[in-house]
């Protein structure tokens, strides 16, 4: 009894202490690899300076007015929109198409089929880069039977118009597996009385997907949408492996611009700037998103 | 009524059934170079020779000039991605606790603050500097997983977990004279099977397959995990294709292999990151 007593009083003092030290690896974290570099990127935003030398030099907001008249800046820019439109509307197409099929399927193999849709989703953008490159090389089986019994002779990753199409279709294909799982969960919640109107109702099929299911699942799509926008910013490996941003900044992300910039033209000043833009262009689209889909989660009573 | 269920089940089956092929072809196409005979590389879908030198190939030299680099490849894959995973499960579960359970730690609203601090800044405004405060561990261990440690994602996953469990259990143990750390350890540790489960292998994975950052910290050849190996080695006129496949195999094999097993963790993971 007189330790518990003790416990109490004390106990405010001791929590606190106790907060602070299961909160402090994280802290230190935040501080060496997070704040510091942080504050670190804004003071190198406004210098010019090579990775490497002494030299730098103070140029203000001299980086930040070179970055509009940069090309590859324009095409980074430009491009993230090209990439979120297709990714995201064919992302939310896929998933929406496997949650409903998979919803279907008997409860033995649900779970099972789902984590199989899930499989390219684990696989590194090496080893799909790998498969990508060489099946759509001049000798491969698949080029040499379009080329032989269709006559198409594309060499796809040097074509504008096929090289960024490849590019989504294997950032969608990664995906959508993922995004299936969230829409399924959501899917599976909506409650059995549900169902059993639309059934009394006659509401099936399509007419219920547009009626019922989706309308019940408008919250997964924003989180979806949201998802699919921050993985559309951040494209990096296949086109740094299979086209390095070509042809033509066709394909350029800002990942690989700022890479770039930063390790192989030694920029360094000019990539943290660029980097500050790309930040400030996720956070607006972003809002923009935000505001959208709250309006149309509200029409839908959420 | 029945009849009816039985029809849409087939055509679902049937529709994913193709839809499966499509969206696993590339790692049947993977497998199947890997194990071919290296002169009908590329040119068959339906492998009509067997042979695993591509696969005893990487046991020598491999083509990156010393010899075992890919078996210390996948060792340093490992060596970075396990402790990542490990450090940030830790991390989370005691900000986790922390934040929701500890009622009286008077810096709840500052760690929450921080953390959406964090979360607003994407991480590639950080690359250069991060890249200069790190280059002194360069080529080593520490230079590829710290940097890289703690993840606001699981976190949140966490703190979200905690926030769902009733403080009923863990005042009751407290006032039966359980320490923290025994709390810790015995009561929430135990319940967070699923989200351990998610948040351990998904930056296993995330780890497993970073490639700018240790292309950046560790050029040297011996030091890079298989994923970066890889993608050097894979160049126009770089290594030969048969190798490349056999190497992209042992870099997806171990990762599904793994979901596979915990995968009946998964699905009540996901509703979680609904949250």
């Amino acid at each position: 009894m007189k330790g518990i007593h003790r416990k109490q009083s004390t106990g405010k003092r001791q929590e606190s202490i106790l907060g602070w030290i299961f909160c402090s690896p994280y802290l230190a974290f935040s501080l060496i690899f997070f704040l510091l570099p942080l504050m670190w990127a804004f003071w190198l935003s406004a210098m010019d300076w090579n990775l490497m030398g002494n030299d730098k030099t103070f140029v203000g907001l001299g980086n930040f007015a070179a970055l509009f008249r940069d090309d590859k800046v324009q095409a980074a820019f430009i491009n993230s929109y090209r990439y979120l439109l297709p990714i995201v509307i064919l992302c939310f197409a896929f998933g929406l198409l496997i949650a409903l099929l998979v919803s279907q399927l008997p409860e033995k193999v649900k779970g099972i089929t789902a984590v199989l849709f899930f499989i390219p989703y684990l696989t590194s953008g090496v080893a799909t880069s790998v498969v990508v490159k060489y099946l759509l090389a001049y000798n491969s089986v698949l080029s040499t039977f379009l080329r032989e019994k269709h006559g198409i002779d594309v060499n796809w990753l040097m074509d504008k118009r096929s090289a960024f199409a490849i590019m989504v279709i294997l950032v969608v294909w990664k995906m959508s597996g993922y995004y299936a799982l969230f829409i399924l969960s959501a899917i599976e919640g909506i409650s059995e009385d549900v169902n059993e109107a639309c059934a009394l109702d006659g509401s099936v099929g399509l007419h219920k997907l547009f009626h019922v299911t989706l309308p019940m699942i408008t919250p997964t799509l924003t989180t979806v949408i949201v998802l699919a926008t921050g993985l559309a910013f951040g494209i990096y490996t296949e086109p740094y492996l299979l086209t390095g941003g070509g042809p033509n900044m066709a394909t350029t992300t800002w990942q690989l611009e700022i890479y770039n910039a930063s390790f192989t033209r030694f920029q360094s000043g000019y990539a943290a700037a660029m980097a500050i833009l790309n930040a400030i262009q996720i956070f607006v689209t972003l809002r923009i998103i935000n505001v959208v889909m709250d309006r149309f989660n509200r029409r839908f009573g959420w | 009524m029945k009849r009816k269920k039985t029809v849409r089940t087939a055509v679902a089956a049937v529709l994913t059934v193709i839809l499966l092929m499509i969206s696993l072809f590339p790692f049947y196409y993977m497998v199947v170079q890997s194990v071919l005979p290296w002169d009908r590389i590329d040119k068959e879908l339906i492998p009509t020779g067997f042979t695993l030198r591509s696969y005893e190939y990487l046991m020598g030299t491999g083509g990156a000039g010393k010899s075992y680099i890919w078996l210390r490849a996948l060792w340093n894959s490992l060596a970075v991605s396990l402790p990542t995973a490990v450090i940030s499960v830790v991390c989370g579960l005691l900000i986790g606790y922390a934040v929701t359970k500890l009622s009286r730690f008077n810096g709840k609203k500052f760690i929450m603050d921080s953390l959406l601090f964090q979360m607003f800044f994407p991480t590639i405004i950080l690359l250069v500097p991060k890249f200069m405060i790190s280059k002194g561990m360069s080529n080593s261990y520490p230079g590829m997983i710290l940097p890289l440690s703690v993840s606001t994602w699981a976190i949140f996953m966490y703190i979200n977990y905690f926030r769902t469990l009733p403080d009923a259990v863990f005042e009751a143990a407290k006032i039966d004279g359980a320490g923290p750390l025994v709390i810790i350890r015995k009561i929430a540790f135990p319940t967070t099977k699923s989200i351990t489960t998610i948040v351990f292998l998904s930056i296993f994975m995330g780890r497993w397959s970073e490639l700018m950052w240790d292309m950046l910290i560790s050029p040297k050849v011996e030091m890079q995990t298989l994923n970066v190996l890889i993608s050097t080695q894979f160049k126009p006129m770089g290594n030969y294709p048969g190798p490349m496949y056999a190497a992209s195999v042992i870099l997806t094999l171990p990762i599904i292999v793994l979901f596979l097993c915990f995968s009946k963790y998964f699905k009540e993971g996901i509703s979680f990151m609904l949250k």
